[in-house]
């Protein structure tokens, strides 16, 4: 859970990148890392568990401060999770503490049953944490627009986004950095709203 | 999972004096306090040579994968774990369910004086994250002033 930290005026948050194997999670934290416009020493290093083949074995990790907004200083941790399913506890593992979510979901026609069993699982693994999805801010990202044979944005929103509450969804093609940042700062924006909203945050 | 609870400025400054006490008994080189989200606490000691904030991010997701080893050989947990490397080694104990204490000291200093006095200094830790645990809360941090009103300004592409 985000820490408040009141002597220093940080806020550090978790953002979670979620979603199928080979969807485009890690190429987001790539791309945020190539190309946000930082001030000096306010961008870590991209750490990436990965395997010889360049799969996510554990998680990719990518601290970043955001801006200076009014006095607080907003670090965010980005973490992605192993998109293959042998690396289930894994996934749970990264998901502790989490305080929102980007799905990564792969546009690709023969992606859609992988894409919606991916977001089950998401929301399997957050129970067995017990957590719930619905209050946790979350963001839908259709990747891989650029391939051919991509299902329409509309299938996409059937399959993925028909829960009692729609939540913000991108088109994206993470590797030419498109839509990246558009997800990555409407889901700051969304969880900046919550811990307003919200009557007791945890500061120290 | 258990929500760390709200801590005021001078519960950090408790923690950070039993992080300092450590590390002069201990002579360690650097302790910090992390949280099983992977989140950095608090830290004393030298931070020029290390990145904290990824060491405890990392630290963190090891640690916890080495307590989901611990329930698959029946054990409740792996109280703590012991890194030895040629330069540095670290350490890293539980202090309550909530957070860990990770120590890092000179290789060729004694574990054994660590574990020793991190003991010492995890229960001290863990008696003011109790202490903070059972007081009301107290008035909330105010972020009415975060400007939300665009959010292409939390982060933006380098033209």
């Amino acid at each position: 859970m985000a820490i408040i930290n009141q002597a220093t005026k940080e806020l550090q948050v978790k953002i979670v990148y979620y979603g199928t194997a080979m969807g485009g999670k890690t190429t987001n934290l790539v791309q945020v890392h190539e190309h946000v416009q930082t001030a000096a020493g306010n961008k870590g290093k991209l750490v990436s568990l990965a395997t010889n083949s360049d799969r996510t074995l554990f998680f990719d990790f990518l601290p970043i401060e955001a801006m200076a907004i009014k006095g607080f200083k907003t670090k965010f941790q980005l973490y992605t999770v192993p998109g293959q399913i042998i690396y289930n506890t894994t996934r749970q593992l990264v998901l502790r503490g989490v305080d929102g979510l980007v799905f990564v979901a792969d546009s690709q026609y023969d992606k859609m049953a992988e894409n919606v069993e991916s977001f089950q699982n998401l929301q399997d693994n957050l129970k067995s944490l017990k957590m719930d999805l619905d209050d946790i801010p979350y963001v839908l990202q259709y990747n891989k627009r650029d391939l051919p044979n991509v299902a329409p944005v509309e299938y996409m929103e059937f399959l993925l986004n028909n829960r009692e509450v729609q939540v913000p969804a991108f088109a994206a093609a993470a590797s030419r950095c498109e839509g990246v940042f558009e997800t990555l700062n409407m889901i700051t924006r969304m969880l900046l709203h919550k811990f307003i909203n919200q009557s007791v945050p945890q500061y120290a | 999972m258990a929500a760390l609870p709200p801590l005021l400025e001078a519960d950090v400054q408790q923690i950070d004096a039993a992080l300092r006490e450590l590390l002069t008994q201990a002579e360690a080189t650097t302790a910090l306090v992390m949280d099983q989200g992977g989140f950095l606490i608090t830290h004393q000691g030298d931070d020029q040579q290390f990145d904290l904030t990824t060491i405890a991010a990392l630290a963190s997701g090891a640690f916890m994968a080495n307590q989901s080893i611990a329930n698959l050989v029946q054990e409740t947990t792996f109280s703590s774990t012991y890194q030895q490397g040629d330069q540095h080694s670290l350490f890293v104990c539980t202090v309550d369910e909530q957070c860990f204490l990770l120590v890092i000291f000179q290789a060729q200093n004694s574990v054994g004086a660590v574990k020793y006095f991190a003991a010492a200094a995890s229960d001290c830790i863990a008696a003011q994250l109790q202490q903070a645990r059972e007081r009301d809360p107290v008035a909330s941090v105010d972020l009415a002033a975060l400007n939300l009103a665009d959010s292409e300004s939390f982060f933006r592409r380098k033209r």
